[in-house]
């Protein structure tokens, strides 16, 4: 019983732990942007039961691992999406919710919705549909978390790192930008 | 032919009272009656609607763009409750130097409509108290509901596509590439 | 004893409590889901959502206060569980108790929402302010009954002491809900109340205070304190079972005891809708109140 770990190996064991729990402990934040909210409800609820997955709803973005876009997105609802986003507590992950997150859906030649949700805040996972029904939410949900389990969910980080570039591409839209800076 | 007794009376006793102030006034059909007005009298028609026939209800203030005829149109929905009966009143502004009389104080909630108006068409109400932004935030182009602005230019300049939108087909013609069917000529015109 | 084994039997007791609270409260989401005819989370879910929430990386800054206050919430759960014996007649499980402890855990028992109010207010949260009012004026609703039913207890076996009250019951064969109806039945009503479940949950009250007090509170220390909260209700329930349901003779039972008394504010809360806080002051000022000042009188005469 000569065996000690080294350094590697233990971290890697307390990632693996902690990957595995984050995985199976995701909590939402209760916060609908676009038509799509409306798919939540029946996922929530007795029919599909998320609560089985480990998912389930949190009051406040404080407490909360996911932010689920729901589809589109005008730019005055941006600029509430990024300090809800930078509210969250690290490890965060983002869900991009219907056609409209990918690449404007139907609202593709509107004056006020953006394009594309991943040059403003980092998505993790996307969901196509418009609207996706509860079995595919619930697909993009277990593709997060196996994502999580691998350690590849890493929008938080990618986000830090080039704060920069996405602060560029948020105060192109949001001319007035009066909002605290990232470590408040 | 229904029972129109309400809405013809209604045309002639509001030509009787206002006379050549009324540019036009007629039934359109059953329970709906349509006066246009001028701008000068707008405010005291819909003071004797309100008053005096029973219209209490501002159901809706609408704005249309008639950018080819240079103007305006300025659409006061009234609801009666007894004789279920819209009336719209129209009347004209001028689309270069576009002011409009103030509602406000006939219908608190007029203010809102006229909020709306004055953001989306840029249409100034003659004392308007209220914040100017409503619906849109930091917005320093033209008013976007006038026919004049260039949605697609605008979000061309302002959003980035991701690749693969520019091929984008409309969705009955992908169907019938791969189906192998023909679109009939009717349909063709709603393509994009 | 010595001193590392009084340390020992307490760290041991306090891990006890944690993961049985756990447990109950995973087996709440169970009973809760099954109610709304769902199938609902795996027993452990509550395990992996504390250990989530510890590996959380960040955390918010607000002041000195709002660092304490899951601290000061933790630390006095981990107070009450220790002076509250669990096992009668064992030199090990009964820990701190002393003779006057059913006073001191009068106090304890308050001081932990009171601590967290006052760090909860350096958080400047408007939610916050208005879930500690609301929680401050439902603690003043169902303390008095509740001290009310403990003193007409205290009064009838002239003792101050959980230790004794727990021995009187194991040698007499019988429970003290027998033999002081009215006091039990007022305690008995306020449990859901103390436990902050639904109908009583306006504190919190998810949809329209954003979870209140807690909102601004996110990763490690909500870890605090859904830990800190395990605790206190294992250290609550075992409390009331020592008073008035017999105590008991080892881990077991009190396990036992405790999950079908828990079963009481589980069930009321699965199908109850939420009170307002005038609601709420009213329904344990009405009966809970009238019974316990019958049993003061009882007691006393």
């Amino acid at each position: 019983m000569n065996y000690v770990l080294n350094d590697r190996e233990s971290s890697k064991i307390i990632e693996f732990i902690k990957n595995f729990a984050r995985k199976n402990s995701l909590w939402i934040a209760a916060y609908g942007t676009g038509c799509g909210a409306i798919e939540i409800p029946p996922t929530m609820t007795s029919r599909y039961d998320a609560e089985r997955l480990s998912i389930r709803g949190a009051a406040t973005p404080r407490q909360a691992d996911v932010l689920l876009i729901t589809g589109y997105l005008a730019v005055k609802t941006l600029k509430r999406v990024i300090r809800t986003y930078e509210q969250m507590q690290d490890p965060k992950y983002v869900i991009g919710f219907g056609s409209c997150t990918i690449n404007g859906g139907m609202y593709w030649d509107s004056y006020n919705t953006i394009k594309q949700l991943g040059l403003y805040i980092p998505v993790d996972v996307y969901i196509n549909g418009c609207m996706p029904r509860p079995e595919a939410v619930i697909a993009g949900f277990a593709k997060l978390q196996e994502m999580i389990g691998k350690g590849e969910a890493n929008g938080w980080k990618h986000y830090k790192e080039n704060l920069e570039w996405y602060r560029q591409n948020q105060q192109r839209l949001i001319k007035n930008w009066k909002m605290p800076d990232f470590n408040w | 032919m229904a029972d129109l007794n309400f809405e013809n009376k209604l045309i002639i006793d509001i030509q009787e009272h206002f006379r050549e102030n009324i540019i036009a006034a007629k039934v359109k059909r059953q329970k709906r009656v349509e006066i246009r007005t001028n701008r000068e009298s707008i405010e005291s028609v819909l003071l004797y609607l309100k008053e005096k026939q029973g219209f209490i209800h501002l159901a809706h203030i609408s704005c249309v763009d008639w950018m080819e005829e240079n103007r305006f149109e300025l659409v006061f929905i009234l609801w009666q409750p007894q004789e279920k009966i819209n009336v719209l009143v129209k009347i004209d502004v001028n689309r270069l130097n576009p002011v409009a009389p103030n509602i406000d104080y006939i219908w608190s909630q007029a203010n809102t409509y006229e909020r709306e108006i004055r953001e989306m068409f840029g249409i100034e109400f003659e004392g308007l108290v209220g914040r100017r932004e409503l619906i849109l935030e930091d917005w320093d182009d033209m008013p976007p509901m006038r026919r004049d602005f260039d949605t697609l230019q605008y979000v061309m300049d302002n959003y980035k596509f991701r690749s693969g939108r520019e091929d984008a087909q409309d969705v009955r013609e992908t169907i019938a590439k791969r189906t192998g069917e023909e679109i009939p000529e009717i349909a063709k015109k709603y393509s994009r | 004893m010595t001193f590392w084994q009084i340390l020992g039997i307490a760290l041991l007791t306090i891990l006890i409590a944690f993961i049985t609270g756990l447990f109950y409260m995973g087996i709440r989401r169970k009973v809760i889901a099954r109610v709304q005819n769902r199938y609902g989370p795996p027993v452990y879910q509550n395990f992996l959502d504390v250990m989530k929430l510890w590996s959380k990386d960040s955390n918010i800054h607000h002041g000195i206060m709002q660092h304490l206050a899951p601290l000061w919430m933790i630390s006095m759960s981990i107070a009450t569980l220790l002076f509250v014996p669990i096992a009668y007649k064992s030199h090990f499980w009964t820990n701190f108790t002393f003779n006057g402890d059913l006073i001191l855990l009068l106090y304890l028992m308050v001081f932990g929402s009171l601590g967290f109010a006052l760090g909860v207010g350096q958080t400047g949260n408007p939610n916050s302010a208005i879930g500690v009012s609301r929680g401050l004026t439902q603690l003043v609703g169902y303390e008095l009954p509740w001290v009310i039913a403990l003193i007409a207890v205290m009064i009838q076996y002239k003792t101050t002491s959980l230790t004794d009250l727990v021995a009187f019951q194991q040698q007499h064969h019988t429970w003290i809900a027998f033999q002081q109806p009215f006091a039990f039945l007022a305690a008995f009503l306020l449990i859901p109340a103390m436990f902050h479940y639904s109908p009583y949950d306006v504190i919190v009250a998810p949809a329209e205070l954003a979870s209140g007090p807690i909102s601004e509170f996110g990763g490690k220390y909500l870890g605090l304190m859904m830990s800190s909260s395990s605790i206190f209700m294992f250290a609550k329930l075992a409390l009331f079972v020592d008073i008035f349901l017999g105590g008991a003779q080892n881990w077991l039972w009190m396990i036992i005891k405790t999950l079908t008394l828990y079963m009481w504010p589980v069930l009321w809360s699965a199908i109850s809708p939420r009170y307002r806080t005038e609601q709420s002051i009213w329904s344990v000022w009405k009966w809970p109140l009238i019974l316990s000042v019958l049993g003061l009188i009882i007691a006393s005469v």
